[in-house]
């Protein structure tokens, strides 16, 4: 459960976090307004507040879908997705604006598109850089799910809490939650150090 | 054949946002098939100059004209324009993560709508004329400098450009490089090119410029045929800055 949400939230975080990152760099001013607004309120506010807030606006009859509730994993689900993609959005702004500007130049003077540019020049490069904090994203965000246990999603804490009261072994039950955390983590970090490796392999070619 | 007034620049003043003025009211021609080379103090406010011919930089007033039409109004399309002038920078500016032949293909395919394969042959004529036909499927990581740049000259020619822009291409070089990439400048400026040519290479500006134009602080000081430059120069910076680079 815990690693579905993890998942899901950084995928779809990754791309709503387009959005804003796009916006941010927008040589618009409105846009631009909009975009840094989005990143500044969300990564200013809590994510437990954000949470309990989109809970308590949307309100969906309890369905109950592979063992999923989904009246309440929705919600938490949105949350999480926009809290991950105001964060997601400056790992690919500070990304695309890693790219030497002599690049979007060089394709200036050869006529191509800033589309084009974009697509085909400063993107290939930036994913090396925003690969690595990518990666951090999601750890963080497999340990953010924690917080799900607020809306009654079995994740790891909210099923923590339920064996903590029927075994009263309050300690071993945290321990044993803090080890489970960390397994999921760990191998993640470490497939995203092999990503980073391979990266840089074929930046040596 | 239009052979007068090929780019015109007509009081052309660039200010940058922090108010330092970059140009200040210049106006010069550069004729077609005739090889202009642009010196002066760095910054005299020559780089500018060149950027702005293809507008990577726009200027605060002023005009400019190409072919008799200014670049500067609306409805013009800039990338139209900046298909037709070829830009070489001082750091070559290949695309790292594209081999060689990518690199060259790439603006001929997205711009010039040509398919893979027209655009490679054309990629690799030119290759073989700059003598790094081997080097079509490596990346511009294991080349020298002196090769990036013979690259990214091709990758500008690839376009059949009517002007190449030079912005100081061996400034970045070891003094063994500078003398190969020179090597293909000269034999472009023979084939009848219409170059403009920011360097500190005054063997270059020497032997092979018709025109010099020397800037100053923003300023046009002094323009004429190299022999009245070198042998006669009449303002007394064109002297001290002469005097500076031909005597280090």
């Amino acid at each position: 459960m815990t690693l579905l949400l993890a998942v899901i939230s950084v995928v779809l975080g990754t791309v709503l976090g387009l959005i804003p990152a796009f916006l941010r760099l927008s040589s618009n001013k409105f846009a631009k307004f909009i975009g840094t607004a989005y990143v500044e309120i969300i990564r200013g506010t809590p994510l437990l507040v954000q949470v309990l807030l989109i809970y308590s606006m949307i309100k969906l009859k309890v369905f109950i879908f592979l063992g999923i509730d989904l009246s309440s994993f929705i919600p938490g689900m949105l949350a999480l997705l926009i809290n991950s993609s105001a964060y997601v959005s400056e790992v690919i702004r500070g990304g695309i604006l890693s790219v030497d500007k002599g690049q979007r130049e060089a394709g200036l003077s050869l006529g191509l598109t800033q589309g084009t540019i974009m697509k085909k020049i400063i993107m290939p490069q930036a994913v090396k850089n925003i690969i690595p904090a990518l990666g951090n994203e999601f750890v963080t965000m497999i340990k953010e799910t924690s917080i799900f246990m607020y809306l009654g999603i079995a994740e790891l804490m909210y099923s923590a809490l339920i064996i903590r009261s029927d075994t009263y072994a309050i300690k071993e039950t945290y321990i044993v939650v803090a080890l489970l955390y960390f397994l999921l983590t760990y191998p993640t970090s470490k497939w995203m150090s092999s990503i980073e490796r391979r990266l840089k392999v074929s930046e040596a070619r | 054949m239009k052979p007068d007034k090929f780019i015109e620049v007509i009081n052309v003043t660039k200010e940058f946002n922090d108010g330092t003025k970059a140009l200040d009211n210049c106006s010069l021609t550069f004729d077609n098939q005739k090889v202009t080379v642009i010196i002066g103090p760095s910054g005299s406010g020559k780089s500018t100059l060149l950027r702005m011919l293809n507008l990577l930089e726009l200027p605060t007033s002023g005009d400019i004209m190409f072919e008799g039409n200014s670049i500067l109004k609306d409805k013009v399309d800039l990338r139209v324009h900046r298909e037709s002038t070829g830009m070489v920078f001082q750091n070559f500016n290949l695309f790292p993560h594209l081999t060689v032949l990518d690199n060259i293909n790439l603006a001929q395919i997205s711009v010039k709508q040509k398919t893979k394969k027209e655009a490679t042959e054309i990629s690799l004529n030119l290759l073989s004329q700059v003598g790094l036909l081997n080097k079509q499927n490596n990346y511009p990581s294991q080349l020298s400098g002196g090769e990036k740049q013979r690259i990214a000259i091709v990758r500008a020619l690839a376009l059949s450009p009517k002007v190449m822009l030079f912005d100081e291409p061996t400034s970045a070089l070891d003094p063994e490089m500078i003398k190969e990439v020179l090597a293909v400048m000269k034999s472009l400026a023979k084939s009848g090119m219409t170059m403009i040519v920011v360097t500190h290479e005054m063997d270059f500006a020497k032997k092979f410029a018709d025109h010099i134009v020397v800037m100053d602080k923003g300023k046009i000081i002094e323009e004429g045929h190299p022999d009245l430059i070198f042998n006669n120069p009449k303002h007394s910076r064109t002297i001290q800055f002469l005097d500076s680079v031909l005597n280090k």
